[in-house]
């Protein structure tokens, strides 16, 4: 008889989870691809895009009896082949907190009462009909792409306003004008592919190790695979990025504007940069005459010569970068050296560190203009990439343009040619679309909460998927004011009851990712679909119904404005015989696939600035694609991963080489900016001696509505607490886990300090997750923003630590 | 596993893996001599006992099931044997799945003991703590760190290039690690001390 003796099993065994470990997707288990429906079994396989970050990693949902009872890695998913994240093995477990929305709710004397949906879409419609210059919608990055274009088309087509704006003005609004004012047009030219090419990658401000995790392990995984990748971590906070980093580069808040000019500094005076591919594709620019932030906003600026660019970052020098930033001369150097070679490929990455940023755009801009400088462009590995923090921030709001001064497809309000195309898509007549600007996210809730007969003219809002009440900045003053004004109405769409829904004075009970269709668009161009798979709740029901709903209440009060020239009602929709379909009545929403009817009108958007989507179809077959997605002789459709490079992007015209088709100048070439250092608006003094730094952290997804009724996550992470270095703690006689107050000159809140934690600030620096709405630390932060994106700066502000008795 | 007689279960759990070879690496003391750790012919199953506590013979014998432990654990870790331990159910156990032992400096429970079969003097260490990589988040290409970060006892795990290690000579076996463990099916297992010291 074989026998096994028990220790050789345990070594084999031992050796085949190693083996596992070590092999290319680091699966300790290797799981067979899933087909959508195993014989024999009730349970369903389906697949659709995780409901939390910008990543857009793929999940298999299983459905059995109407729930999902299972999730498991997409081994078909390019972006993540299989791996999740900790929030992404749990994401079926958001649908399934006790308090979920199930009934609309109207407050009535101060309390929530229940109400019908007629009722409730009735309410809305009669209070936008009394004043539709005073209603703004505000929605989010968590808008599916036909949500956030229902709602943008009812605004601007319907209304005739522009007052719709969403909280990727919080998240990514930097990040698009420094995009804008470099390329000429949004979003990232690069893509995570980028990410398996690179020989270095720089986090520019940048925890991606918690906030970005599958794409880390993507980048580190090469590691294991006995490639070589320089990791090089500029950052404020140690963090877990840190632990995994070749270089890690301490720098002063505000201090990374200074560190790109350097790099630039470095470039030109080593004359290492790229000569012919600047003087081929670049032009330089600089701002007006008037670098003051107040002024009117330009982003156009004036021309300069390399020569005048050169002198201008002249006074960078890698000694004056090191007392501008803290970062040491040599460091800098370094970063020049490894900018100044052309065999390497360099892939900077950011996020929020750039974009929550009072000088977010002219920080996004430099970086740019580094990799433009050094002709780290276009070439696999080489890229200056942006990530973002919603599931659709890039393809709801970026793309479908829900945004006070966007249309969709990336048209301006301001351009009045691209305000007519969009009127020749919609049907509508001549000058309907208002050219005047919106409101954006922080001016829209100070109007809110300023009595009406003081300026504030903003008198309904309509919040969806998304928690204002704890994400503005300065909760006090932009948002808790609206308490004591009587004429101010707050609508909000939600799934559960968040710190928004506490100040509503009316609920409606929306569906949530799988329990409707959707689409979302990730942080690299990818377009994804996926369809409704089990029931909503009790009587809640999709935001896109509620959108057209309404819409539909107002077309039968006879508002105008709901019909195109033609007299047909702006969301009618025909079945296949051409008869029309009472979408309005929830019992036949589902009677035809109103996502594949709005995203068919929107792709008519997409092909103005080449940002070209695929029918619906190709999406509903695919795991994403990534746009322009072009079809080809054969009829099949070819996805861009390089944009303006010659070598896969079909626009750029044969032999260029590269060609920024939408360039700011007319002239195919992109813009490399000067801007300056100067310090922020606020800085720690004596009274607030601290920096505050706000964030995220790995369990929990923004302010945590849905990841803190997870019982794994919440027990993980359960509350919010105060970063604090041991230095300073020790100072002021503080030990871990006592209680302090955070204090700045807008608010206070209380909450224990962890020493040598998950993350280490640097000596005079805290930081606060925002994550817990028992804490809410927009309470304390500062509600300036930057000039050209009107992004508001999470990451810097002044503040006290005082330790509790 | 047949070609083994001399191995017994009780061995395998405590490292040894073939007769006359010495026990495991860490210390594991020598097997209690006291037989009446054996009920009948079968082992009693070893039971995660609150800090502190005597060899399980002893207590058995010793614990008065007052209960006194149970009120005044200040986080609700110590509970009721269930009848799945025999002789045992019924005596102050802790279960690091549903409430862990959060290793109290001022040890309440110990304070409270009437019979003394909690003692302040012994050492505190209720068992051993393991990660199961094949489950961990940190061991499977994710990242995670949150048994470290938790964990009541400084040292007792640590961070190597992202994968938590637990060090058995410090770990107490106070199942913090395993209450918190956010994986999609847990990836701490926690054992009892077969034999206390």
């Amino acid at each position: 008889m074989l026998t096994v003796d028990r220790r050789e099993f345990i070594r084999a065994s031992a050796m085949a989870a190693a083996t596992l470990a070590a092999s290319r997707t680091s699966r300790a288990v290797s799981l067979p691809i899933l087909e959508e429906q195993p014989e024999g079994s009730p349970l369903k396989w389906q697949k659709a895009p995780c409901r939390f970050c910008g990543t857009g990693c793929h999940v298999m949902v299983g459905t059995e009896n109407g729930k999902v009872v299972a999730i498991q890695g997409d081994q078909k998913a390019e972006v993540n082949k299989g791996l999740l994240c900790v929030k992404g093995y749990h994401v079926g477990l958001a649908l399934y907190g006790k308090d979920r929305l199930t009934r609309p709710l109207l407050r009535k004397n101060g309390v929530l009462t229940p109400i019908s949906w007629d009722e409730a879409i009735k309410t809305i419609a009669a209070r936008i009909a009394a004043n539709p210059k005073g209603f703004s919608f505000y929605g989010s990055g968590q808008w599916t792409i036909p949500e956030g274009y229902a709602a943008n088309k009812f605004v601007k087509a319907g209304l005739g306003t522009n007052l719709v704006d969403a909280n990727p003005r919080l998240c990514m609004a930097s990040a698009v004008t420094g995009f804008l004012s470099t390329f000429g047009v949004d979003e990232p030219p690069g893509v995570y592919d980028d990410l398996d090419k690179c020989d270095v990658a720089i986090m520019w401000g940048n925890n991606m190790a918690e906030m970005h995790p599958v794409l880390f392990s993507r980048l580190v995984d090469r590691r294991t695979r006995g490639e070589k990748i320089t990791i090089i971590d500029m950052t404020t906070r140690r963090t877990r990025t840190s632990d995994l980093a070749d270089h890690v580069l301490f720098f002063k808040p505000h201090g990374d504007l200074a560190i790109a000019n350097g790099i630039a500094h470095l470039l030109i005076k080593n004359g290492n940069f790229d000569r012919d591919f600047v003087a081929k594709h670049c032009n330089f620019r600089q701002l007006g005459t008037s670098e003051d932030p107040k002024a009117a906003p330009d982003m156009l600026g004036v021309p300069m010569t390399l020569d005048e660019f050169a002198k201008a970052v002249e006074p960078y020098t890698p000694e004056k970068v090191q007392e501008l930033s803290g970062v040491p001369a040599e460091k800098i150097r370094m970063l020049g050296d490894l900018f100044g070679r052309r065999e390497l490929r360099v892939n900077s990455l950011w996020c929020m560190g750039f974009n929550q940023h009072t000088r977010g755009t002219a920080i996004n801009c430099i970086v740019h203009g580094i990799h433009l400088l050094s002709g780290h462009f276009g070439k696999p590995g080489d890229a200056a990439t942006s990530l973002t923090g919603q599931p659709s921030a890039c393809g709801t709001a970026r793309e479908a343009g829900t945004l006070c001064h966007m249309l969709p497809g990336g048209l301006a309000i301001a351009n009045p040619e691209h305000r007519k195309h969009a009127e020749e898509v919609w049907n509508l007549a001549d000058g309907r679309i208002s050219p005047k600007i919106g409101y954006h996210a922080v001016e829209l809730f100070k109007r809110f909460n300023t009595p009406t007969d003081q300026g504030g003219d903003i008198t309904t809002v309509w919040v969806q998927v998304t928690n204002p009440g704890q994400t503005i900045p300065n909760l006090q003053r932009n948002f808790l004011k609206k308490k004591g004004l009587a004429d101010k109405f707050l609508i909000v769409s939600d799934v559960y009851p968040t710190a928004t829904t506490e100040l509503a004075d009316l609920i409606l009970p929306s569906a949530m990712w799988v329990e409707k269709n959707g689409m979302f668009g990730n942080s690299e161009r990818r377009t994804q679909q996926w369809f409704k798979m089990i029931d909503p709740p009790g009587e809640a029901r999709d935001d896109a119904w509620q959108t057209i709903a309404v819409s539909h209440a107002l077309l039968e009060m006879g508002e105008a404005g709901m019909k195109d020239k033609s007299g047909k009602w702006l969301f009618h929709t025909a079945d296949a015989n051409g008869k029309e379909v009472p979408i309005w009545d929830w019992n036949h929403y589902y009677d035809v696939n109103v996502d594949e009817r709005l995203f068919n009108e929107y792709r008519a958007f997409s092909r103005f600035k080449h940002k070209d989507l695929a029918p619906y179809q190709e999406y509903v077959k695919s795991r994403g694609l990534r746009w322009p997605v072009i079809q080809q002789a054969d009829g099949t459709w070819r996805e861009t991963r390089w944009r303006f490079a010659e070598s896969d992007d079909p626009y750029v015209a044969k032999g260029a080489g590269f060609q920024f088709y939408h360039s700011v100048t007319k002239d195919d070439k992109a813009l490399i900016w000067f801007r300056p250092h100067e310090h922020p608006p606020e800085m720690p003094d004596d009274q607030f001696p601290f920096w505050l730094c706000t964030g995220r952290v790995l369990e929990h997804w923004h302010t945590g509505t849905m990841t803190r009724r997870i019982p794994q996550l919440h027990r993980a992470m359960p509350k919010a607490y105060v970063e604090m270095n041991r230095a300073d703690a020790t100072s002021l006689g503080i030990r871990n886990g006592d209680l302090v107050t955070v204090k700045s000159r807008r608010g206070e809140i209380d909450l224990p300090v962890w020493i040598g934690g998950r993350g280490d600030p640097q000596p005079g620096s805290v930081f606060v997750p925002f994550f817990d709405e028992t804490k809410l630390i927009n309470l304390v932060t500062l509600d300036e923003y930057d000039p050209y994106s009107k992004q508001p700066d999470y990451k810097k502000c002044a503040v006290a630590i005082i330790r509790k008795a | 596993m047949a070609d083994s007689p001399n191995l017994s279960r009780r061995d395998l759990l405590r490292g040894k893996f073939r007769a006359g070879e010495p026990t495991a690496p860490q210390q594991t003391p020598a097997p209690d001599p006291q037989p009446s750790a054996r009920i009948g012919r079968r082992f009693a199953l070893p039971i995660h006992r609150p800090p502190g506590a005597v060899p399980e013979a002893a207590f058995l014998s010793g614990c008065t099931r007052c209960n006194k432990c149970i009120e005044v654990c200040p986080v609700g870790a110590i509970v009721h044997a269930p009848e799945r331990f025999r002789e045992a159910a019924g005596t102050p156990m802790i279960d690091p799945y549903s409430a862990a032992c959060v290793m109290c400096t001022d040890t309440p429970c110990i304070a409270a003991c009437e019979p003394s079969v909690l003692q302040a003097q012994r050492p505190k260490k209720m068992g051993v703590a393991w990660v199961q990589h094949m489950a961990c988040l940190a061991y499977t290409g994710s990242f995670c760190t949150v048994c470290s970060e938790r964990c009541p006892v400084e040292g007792a795990i640590e961070v190597k290039l992202g994968k938590p290690r637990i060090r058995e000579d410090i770990c107490t076996g106070c199942g913090v690690c395993a209450s918190v463990c956010p994986a999609p099916s847990n990836a701490i297992i926690v054992m009892p001390l077969a034999d206390r010291p």
